[in-house]
């Protein structure tokens, strides 16, 4: 029993000899965005657009990174990743360690108004899908699992 | 905060929780009744953690680094290593009795997953690929009409919960028989269901398709091993 305790503290340990050792030298600091240049960006698209919200702080943002980094790089939708209430310095480092070549234009949105203003809330993440012109078709609060993503992307390429 | 997954899994547990109570009081597993639902919870935090840890993994995230990261059960869970802890854990924690555990299980199991797949209606994700057939369903707001995939998941399950319990109530079948069988029906179940569900690209076909073939063997062995010895299950345990 008392080997089984040690297991959590061993994790633990492991964890925190981990140190962060990402290169950002290769991303670009990512533009400010305000809500109707958005707004007025979605308007004008011709495709559909999946933007996702997120945060470097937000645990479940890195969890729902690599679905996102691979959805991203497969379908034919469009996707905007829209940082909210971060630093370029935390911000550089999320892109760099989860979406180093996915096709996805990050930017900045130091107050974290714009996902309200796109019919949101100020919980993260959140994961919004426009259809071409754009109309909101589907907004999903929280982490975004395979299938609701693979979904609402095929709802929004069918629309 | 979002708990639809949360409901999820309530609508998961309850049923398997009716079914181990069903079986109990029809003498089933009377004497090792609550030990059942004990080995299934556990089961079931084993099989998450596994399969947490598994989808980390493969979605390339360390989880010594990102240790958090693993609570996010959201985040994706991969069934193949989830259902192998999960029946590692049974086989460990019923070991005393082993054949008596899973076969007391089968039944309950398969009812879970069919509360599991049920419980889309709470988590708002029944839908499937696109479909013309007159029961499909479109979400709200849309035009597109889909396969309401994991209701088809449920009502199998469901049936077959019921027709295991039925038969280890009344047909008395050889030890590890009852087990065999509801991994093959899940597994089955999964494979048939699996190319209606919107994926991308990462369908989960070869785990399932290797649970069958698991089963099938299993069932074999637990017939020729039944039928060497001749010992009805109820004088397993």
């Amino acid at each position: 029993m008392r080997s089984l305790m040690f297991l959590p503290a061993l994790v633990l340990a492991l964890a925190a000899c981990g140190g962060s050792d990402v290169d950002i030298s290769d991303v670009a600091e990512l533009p400010a965005v305000g809500g109707n240049e958005l707004i007025a960006e979605l308007a004008q698209s011709t495709e559909p657009v999946v933007v996702n919200v997120w945060a470097s702080w937000c645990v479940p943002c890195r969890s729902e990174a690599p679905l996102l980094e691979r959805a991203a790089r497969q379908s034919s939708v469009r996707f905007i990743g829209l940082n909210v209430r971060d630093d370029q310095q935390g911000a550089r480092t999320f892109i760099a360690e989860f979406f180093p070549e996915a096709p996805i234009e990050h930017y900045m949105d130091a107050d974290g108004d714009v996902p309200v203003e796109l019919g949101g809330t100020r919980g993260v993440p959140l994961t919004f899908f426009f259809a071409p012109g754009g109309e909101l078709v589907k907004l999903h609060t929280g982490v975004i699992d395979e299938r609701t993503l693979a979904l609402q992307i095929d709802e929004i390429a069918a629309g | 905060m979002e708990f639809s997954l949360l409901g999820a899994v309530f609508v998961a547990v309850v049923p398997l929780y009716l079914v181990i109570s069903w079986e109990a009081r029809r003498g089933n597993a009377a004497s090792c009744a609550r030990n059942l639902w004990d080995v299934a919870l556990a089961a079931m935090v084993a099989g998450l953690f596994v399969g947490r840890l598994a989808a980390m993994i493969g979605d390339g995230v360390n989880p010594l680094m990102n240790p958090a990261d693993i609570l996010i059960v959201r985040g994706g869970v991969a069934t193949g290593p989830a259902t192998m802890a999960a029946l590692a854990t049974v086989a460990w924690l019923g070991r005393s009795a082993m054949l008596a555990y899973v076969d007391g299980l089968a039944a309950a199991a398969l009812a879970g997953l069919a509360g599991w797949h049920g419980g889309c209606v709470v988590r708002d994700s029944c839908l499937g690929t696109p479909s013309d057939l007159p029961w499909a369903l479109a979400q709200e707001g849309s035009s597109v009409t889909r396969h309401p995939v994991e209701i088809y998941a449920a009502i199998m399950l469901i049936v077959a919960a019921i027709g295991v319990a039925q038969w280890r109530a009344r047909g008395r079948p050889l030890p590890g028989v009852p087990a065999a069988t509801a991994l093959l029906i899940a597994a089955s179940a999964r494979l048939i269901t699996e190319p209606m569900r919107p994926s991308l690209g990462t369908g989960q076909r070869w785990w399932y398709a290797a649970g069958i073939a698991v089963a099938m063997v299993a069932l074999v062995a637990a017939i020729r091993r039944g039928t060497g010895t001749d010992q009805p299950v109820s004088e397993t345990k």
